[in-house]
């Protein structure tokens, strides 16, 4: 699909109107001089006779002149022609009908909205969301939207320098943290620190430490001496050799950190699940669209199926099962019929394998080499 | 630094490496999965030209109608008998019916000059759509569908504020849906008028694609009149309107015209169901049908259509487990629910996912099992051998076991 020929076509109606208006301007404008004409004609002299009649028959033959002549007719047809070319193109270039992989089911609008609503708390366009329960009419998940609330607030706090929302929040969430494996807590106190440190000086940077990054020496021993030693470049860091923990994407980074270990603290996603779902659809979409039109070919149905025929690839990001599928029978492994490691390390379903092993009774050859084995040595695997 | 992770499976640190590993994919396919997704947006730039044709053609109209107006007032003026003062007024009325044409022009120009730059504004816009600005554009696009969602269910302050936050108005179509709306409020009230008008302005193209719309609404008055036992009015109306359409639809004509012979509370079902107050949402419904088939828009919200379409590609029978991660949508109810009368997505080929690292194992990085027979990334292992001194802990299980007696998987 090429835009700029796309654009160059819109160029040509647009060209092509501007012409039709101005010479409908043109046509409107001889006519109204000619009729102002007859009128001064008519008007001329008070004291002479005119024949009225035969003015006005001149103007009617003018005006029949003009008519003929214009080329109004003409310059509206050529404007039609690119109109319909252009409309023409898009339906080419663009696909005209993207409901045609819609399926008539039920699909819950109230659902819809409290999905939307929800959306909207986690993009911390509150107002917006509060305006959707209304208008809407659905019941308000008040206890997303606080939690939410809360998040938005540390985080506009840390844009404007201010760490002490965020480091109230993760003494208070201490444990949980550790036990995801973060060490945000440091990570806040070393940039206040940091921050201290050029604004304040030394001693409320030291006595700072002494509180705050004392209790992490035990674990992180080298990153508190590297703190320790910037006090020797107290309000020049920029110049030492520590310059990086100046860095203005450090603040952006920390407050990425937190945001997604206060959303796994809550338990939800870091991605908005509307956005993923959107973008994973977005990605598909066309693959549907084309298997909607050969089925419909083919008169096959396509409202009712309970898996769809082909696959739909989406980008890595969107893997978040293992999906295993025996390369022998291509079916897609399951709690009946999970994937079985055999001594040669080739994986196979386990109905494939008992297939081969006519029911566990004899050995079999694994279909990838040439190794011989019995259903005994397989193992269920578990991804 | 060093970061302390533990091998959790839902830990945040481990997914955002996956992330970062994701988002690390060749670029060019990247742009190849933008340059299909723009295909989807025929909408997006067929409503604003739909709109810009009609200005064209309303102006059109105008011209036409007015000239020839003029032109048979001088043509009338010079057959008749006038005198000199007479012919003056005529021609003086004349000139000042070409004044207002003109105004009526400029205005129609500007409005035209309007729309044209609207339709430049969306191609500008899906141009400017490239690797750099990627996520943004991403996320105007989610706010455009999200729009266009609003406006059809008619959360017009909603859909508004949303506009205003995000400087969308040159690419979404608040006018047109208002447009859509007058017609529908009317019909709602059962009042046929603004739906007769909307008949009218776009008589030709309703014409070409043979509907059968202005039929329907003129039977639906009929039928109005009848249950007002106005039975000689009905009769009147339906000489003037409904013989018309006798030709091509006489069967129902027929069908209707019989509700003469019944009352409104008539208990016989065939003419029992063309009284009843439903009629009136299968209008609504048939008028939804013919705008967005004239304006070139889908008849369902944009957001149903990319969610089914996401949602089913993302089905699996794992989604529904309790243990389903976090990150994946169908983890969260709402989601299952819509998804439940969707079908499942398919795959031909595996594709395993390490429980830790939460990337795939591939060739690059090819699954490993332990002696308990659970799988994990060769990267994931070695990482966990190399801070536990080739010690491996299976972190579903806590079976432990030394690096060595790990197999490699071969997974085609």
């Amino acid at each position: 699909m090429e835009l700029g020929n796309i654009k160059d076509t819109f160029d040509r109606v647009a060209k092509k109107q501007k012409l039709s208006s101005s010479k409908s301007q043109e046509v409107i404008d001889q006519v109204g001089r000619e009729i102002e004409n007859a009128l001064a004609k008519l008007q001329g002299d008070p004291a002479s006779p005119v024949d009225q009649k035969a003015i006005l028959v001149e103007l009617q033959t003018k005006l029949s002149i003009i008519g003929s002549q214009s080329q109004l007719e003409g310059s509206q047809k050529e404007l039609n022609i690119n109109l319909s070319k252009y409309t023409k193109l898009l339906e080419k270039s663009f696909n005209p009908d993207i409901s045609k992989a819609y399926r008539n089911v039920d699909f819950d609008f109230h659902t819809v909205n409290q999905i939307i609503a929800s959306h909207f708390y986690r993009q911390g366009l509150f107002d917006i969301g509060e305006c959707l329960t209304n208008e809407s009419g659905e019941p308000e998940d008040t206890a997303l939207k606080s939690h939410f609330l809360e998040m938005f607030q540390i985080l506009e706090a840390m844009k404007a320098r201010d760490l002490e929302p965020a480091l109230n929040w993760v003494s208070n969430n201490r444990e949980k943290l550790k036990q995801n494996g973060s060490n945000l807590e440091l990570k806040l106190h070393r940039l206040q620190f940091v921050e201290i440190l050029q604004k304040g000086g030394r001693a409320d940077a030291l006595n700072y430490a002494r509180t705050y990054l004392a209790p992490f020496a035990s674990l992180h021993m080298d990153e508190i001496q590297k703190l320790m030693a910037c006090l020797l470049w107290a309000g020049r860091l920029d110049s030492s050799p520590y310059s990086e923990l100046m860095v203005p994407s450090l603040w952006e980074k920390l407050a990425e950190e937190l945001t997604r270990q206060f959303c796994s603290l809550l338990g939800q996603s870091y991605e908005s699940p509307l956005s993923v779902a959107i973008a994973a659809g977005i990605e598909g979409l066309p693959t549907l669209l084309k298997l909607a039109n050969v089925m419909a070919a083919k008169k096959q149905e396509w409202q009712a199926m309970k898996q769809l025929p082909v696959p739909v690839d989406l980008g890595r990001e969107f893997q978040f099962h293992s999906i295993f599928v025996c390369p022998v029978s291509r079916d897609q492994g399951s709690e009946e019929n999970p994937p079985m490691l055999m001594p040669c390390g080739h994986v196979l379903c386990k109905q494939s394998i008992m297939k081969l092993s006519k029911s566990s009774t004899r050995t079999f050859k694994c279909p990838y080499c040439p190794a011989e084995s019995s259903v005994g040595q397989c193992m269920q695997l578990y991804f | 630094m060093e970061m302390e992770s533990l091998p959790n499976g839902n830990s945040a640190a481990a997914v955002a490496a996956a992330a970062a590993a994701a988002a690390a994919v060749a670029p060019s396919s990247k742009l190849n999965q933008l340059a299909e997704s723009l295909k989807l947006e025929h909408q997006f730039l067929r409503v604003p030209f739909e709109h810009f044709k009609k200005s064209i053609r309303a102006n059109h109209r105008i011209v036409e109608k007015e000239m020839s107006a003029v032109i048979s007032g001088v043509a009338d003026a010079a057959n008749a008998d006038f005198s000199r003062d007479e012919a003056v007024h005529h021609l003086n009325s004349l000139v000042s019916r070409l004044q207002g044409l003109k105004r009526k022009l400029e205005e129609g120009s500007r409005t035209e000059h309007l729309q044209a730059q609207k339709c430049r504004a969306r191609l500008d816009h899906l141009e400017s759509a490239d690797a750099d600005n990627l996520s943004d554009w991403n996320n105007m696009r989610l706010k455009r569908i999200l729009v266009d969602y609003m406006l059809r269910m008619s959360y017009y302050d909603t859909a508004l504020k949303l506009v205003e936050s995000s400087n969308l108005q040159d690419l979404v179509d608040v006018e047109v849906f208002h447009e859509a709306k007058r017609v529908i409020d009317a019909l709602q009230n059962k009042e046929v008028a603004p739906a007769l008008a909307w008949c009218a302005e776009n008589k030709s193209r309703l014409k070409k694609s043979k509907s059968k719309f202005e039929f329907q609404l003129r039977l639906q008055e009929f039928i109005e009149l009848v249950r007002a036992e106005n039975n000689l009015r009905a009769i009147t109306y339906a000489r003037k309107y409904l013989a018309p359409w006798g030709s091509t639809h006489m069967k129902e004509l027929q069908r209707v015209m019989a509700t003469l012979a019944f009352k409104s509370n008539t208990e016989c079902t065939t003419y029992k169901v063309l009284f009843e107050p439903k009629q009136w949402d299968y209008l609504v419904d048939q008028f939804k049908q013919e705008f967005c088939r004239l304006y070139g828009m889908t008849l369902e919200p944009l957001l149903n259509i990319y969610l089914q379409a996401g949602l089913s590609a993302l089905k699996t029978p794992y989604c529904y487990q309790d243990d389903c991660t976090k990150e994946d949508p169908l983890s969260q109810d709402s989601f299952r629910k819509l998804a439940l009368p969707l079908p499942y997505s398919k795959q031909h080929h595996s594709k395993l996912v390490c429980y830790i690292t939460k990337e795939l194992m591939d060739t690059e990085n090819p699954p490993m099992v332990l002696p308990n027979g659970y799988v994990y990334s060769t990267k994931a292992l070695e990482e966990m051998a190399r801070k536990n001194n080739g010690q491996i802990t299976c972190p579903r299980t806590g079976f432990v076991c030394n690096s060595s007696a790990l197999v490699k998987a071969y997974i085609s």
